[in-house]
């Protein structure tokens, strides 16, 4: 999964991406409005994470031009608590909306949240044979047993149930899981698809030649 | 109380008002018409007398004819006119024909006149039948009521519904001539209804006028009523429909109006300011959150706690920054803040100023010009030189790469100018009067400037009207903006 965070205070973005990334997700920062709008319609983001107040583009113009083009979820920041605001951004395409100060815990509870709906998972519960992905507690447990996964390969295994019965491009598992910052081998992400087929076994994951991966949605 | 309703009030003055003019009006034309009426009735008694006991001698012609046409002009006569002074027992006989030819005797029937003589011990010598009975002898005519009383010997006197003249005769005898007045007192009656009856229409028809008038008077104060009741329910937007704007009360809403105007800004001013208070300290705790956050979600080697620990620092500082204005703008604002009177040179002040901000300029590569000649003005110099640092820095932030600044001070009419003027971005001319207003910002969203709150401008507008000053903005966009502060300058005996 991939999050695109418009933040104009520095810190604050630091905190944010860091955060992100340390829940598995690959993280791109934008400081000002019109560099977040670049990115989010370049991108093809799972979620989008945008301040409302920015210099330049503010917030509901950044979300007006974005909705021409893409249905990224957008979780809005605002540091005005005002139904009028809310409503306005709710109105204007957000698909949620976050006040500042906020827990950063639940930010990312929210946005765990917003890519299960975009991906057409009410269930926090993803249940493949005997696979069971926990999207909320982000475990994972094979026959009754936990399975320990890396970041990395917690994100793979998501990003594929969620797509399940799809082919996934190893395009996309770039673009959804590695930021601009990861200059990743692309081996590497065979690395983690073998790693996942040690712990979940060799048929979990159907690797189609020269395309890419997908996890057969009849198991 | 509803009898204390102004309404009530004016209506029950204007009534009483009402009733007693008609009244008296009413009384005044009752007692006129009476008045001629008596006067009439007494004319026409008189004339009858001096008609049938016309005076004259025993062979007076018109006597001989016999009784005088009623139509002949009553002439005005003295009592010596009858003559006969000289002889009762001649006049006896004249009065005696008089009497027979004049039919005195026959006459009173159907409420006509009657007429009674008496001779001097009062017995009665003649009655026309139609007298009422039992007439008392007038008293010894002298004394009249009425108009008559010019007349010597003749008494004019109402007795019932009797209306009597007497006149006194040569030799003691008196004749009186009376008739009824039961139609003219009907009549009189009559009138006397009819003028109840108009002016009880007319009161009626003043009191529903008045009614009327007091209602429409008071009606716009039933509207500035309703109006503030609902301002003080707390819908402030409220405003009172003064479409009469020329009438007190007309004027009255317009102040009124204006008034909750100013309260409705006044609060809007209050909540804007508190909820950009609050959105100001919003964002350094969202980044204190975040961080303490982050860093505690898993252990941490000591360079990325250091990390954590300066962001939050510099939280720490711009909320420390924030609060500090707040307080001192809170200051201000509750005239606590004691501004020095002190003397002191304007330019040496600012030239302290454009040393301790030279630095930052150095950073933009902005140079600062300065034209600074002594202006003595008098103030609190430590706030003015926080007015002229906060210009300064503005100067250099809104400012080009490689722009510039011009400083200058200078003394006219006993004012004190100090002028900083950038080659800056410049403001279009609709932010001008906003700019002073707390945490506005020509960029609507948050200028990432650090340092700035948003409140600087605020304050020094409020520091400079503390000294009975003024601080103006010029602006052009592209070219540069221009604040210049006027001071009370020093008098020059002083200085």
């Amino acid at each position: 999964m991939r999050v695109l965070i418009v933040e104009d205070e520095p810190d604050l973005l630091g905190s944010l991406l860091q955060a992100i990334r340390e829940d598995g997700y690959a993280a791109d920062g934008a400081p000002d409005g019109e560099e977040g709008l670049y990115k989010a319609e370049s991108y093809d983001y799972d979620a989008i994470l945008l301040d409302v107040m920015l210099p330049g583009l503010d917030g509901w113009e950044v979300l007006r031009r974005l909705r021409k083009t893409k249905k990224t979820p957008v979780l809005m920041l605002t540091a005005r608590d005002a139904v009028r605001d809310r409503v306005k951004g709710l109105d204007t395409g957000a698909d949620d909306y976050v006040v500042k100060p906020f827990d950063v815990d639940e930010v990312l509870a929210r946005l765990r949240a917003l890519i299960r709906r975009s991906a057409s998972e009410a269930q926090p519960r993803l249940e493949i044979g005997k696979v069971t992905i926990d999207m909320a507690a982000r475990t994972v447990t094979s026959q009754g047993e936990l399975v320990t996964l890396t970041a990395r390969e917690y994100g793979l295994l998501e990003f594929l149930a969620l797509h399940r019965g799809k082919l996934v491009t190893r395009t996309m598992l770039y673009e959804h899981l590695f930021d601009e910052n990861d200059n990743t081998l692309s081996n590497l992400l065979d690395v983690h698809v073998s790693n996942l087929r040690k712990k979940l076994g060799h048929e979990f994951i159907t690797t189609r030649r020269g395309h890419g991966y997908s996890i057969d949605s009849a198991l | 109380m509803i009898f204390n309703s102004i309404r009530w009030r004016l209506q029950a003055w204007h009534s009483l008002i009402l009733v007693v003019v008609l009244t008296g009006f009413g009384v005044t034309a009752y007692r006129i018409a009476r008045g001629n009426q008596l006067r009439r009735i007494d004319q026409e008694l008189q004339q009858r007398l001096m008609i049938v006991f016309r005076p004259g001698p025993p062979n007076d012609h018109r006597l001989a004819k016999g009784p005088p046409r009623p139509e002949g002009p009553p002439r005005d006569r003295r009592p010596n006119d009858f003559g006969h002074e000289h002889d009762p027992s001649e006049w006896r006989q004249h009065m005696q024909e008089v009497i027979a030819n004049a039919g005195v005797l026959e006459a009173g029937q159907n409420n006509a006149f009657y007429y009674i003589v008496w001779q001097k011990d009062g017995t009665l010598q003649a009655s026309s039948q139609g007298a009422p009975k039992e007439v008392p002898m007038p008293a010894e005519a002298g004394r009249t009521e009425g108009e008559m009383g010019d007349r010597p010997g003749a008494t004019t006197r109402t007795r019932g519904e009797f209306r009597e003249f007497c006149q006194c005769l040569p030799f003691g005898d008196r004749v009186l001539v009376g008739r009824s007045m039961s139609p003219d007192l009907i009549a009189m009656r009559r009138l006397a209804l009819w003028l109840f009856t108009a002016g009880s229409a007319v009161l009626a028809f003043g009191m529903a006028g008045g009614w009327w008038v007091a209602t429409r008077a008071i009606r716009p104060i039933e509207e500035i009523s309703a109006t503030a009741v609902k301002i003080a329910g707390g819908d402030l937007s409220q405003r009172i429909n003064a479409s009469d704007t020329e009438s007190e009360l007309g004027r009255l809403a317009g102040v009124l109006n204006s008034t909750f105007a100013r309260l409705e800004a006044a609060f809007g001013n209050q909540v804007r300011f508190t909820s950009d208070a609050s959105h100001e300290l919003r964002t350094p705790v969202s980044v204190i959150l975040s961080q303490t956050q982050t860093a505690l979600s898993r252990e941490r080697g000591a360079p990325e706690y250091r990390q954590t620990l300066e962001a939050c620092q510099r939280a720490a500082q711009r909320m420390r920054r924030l609060i500090e204005s707040l307080l001192e703008l809170a200051r201000l604002d509750a005239g606590q803040e004691r501004m020095k009177q002190e003397k002191f040179d304007l330019s040496r002040v600012t030239r302290d100023c454009v040393e301790l901000v030279r630095p930052l300029a150095g950073d933009r590569s902005v140079e600062i010009r300065c034209e600074l000649p002594t202006v003595e003005c008098v103030g609190d110099s430590e706030r003015i030189g926080q007015v002229v640092t906060n210009l300064l820095s503005n100067a250099i932030h809104f400012n080009h790469e490689k722009g510039e600044v011009r400083v200058t001070a200078r003394s006219e009419n006993g004012t004190a100018f100090l002028t900083v003027a950038d080659t800056g971005v410049g403001m279009p001319p609709e932010e001008l009067p906003h700019i002073f207003e707390r945490f506005y910002r020509v960029d609507k969203s948050r200028s990432h400037i650090q340092g700035k709150t948003g409140l600087g401008l605020a304050i020094c507008k409020a520091i400079v009207e503390a000294h009975s000053g003024t601080i103006v903005v010029t602006s052009q966009p592209g070219t540069g903006t221009t604040f210049e502060v006027r001071l009370a300058a020093a008098k020059e005996e002083e200085s």
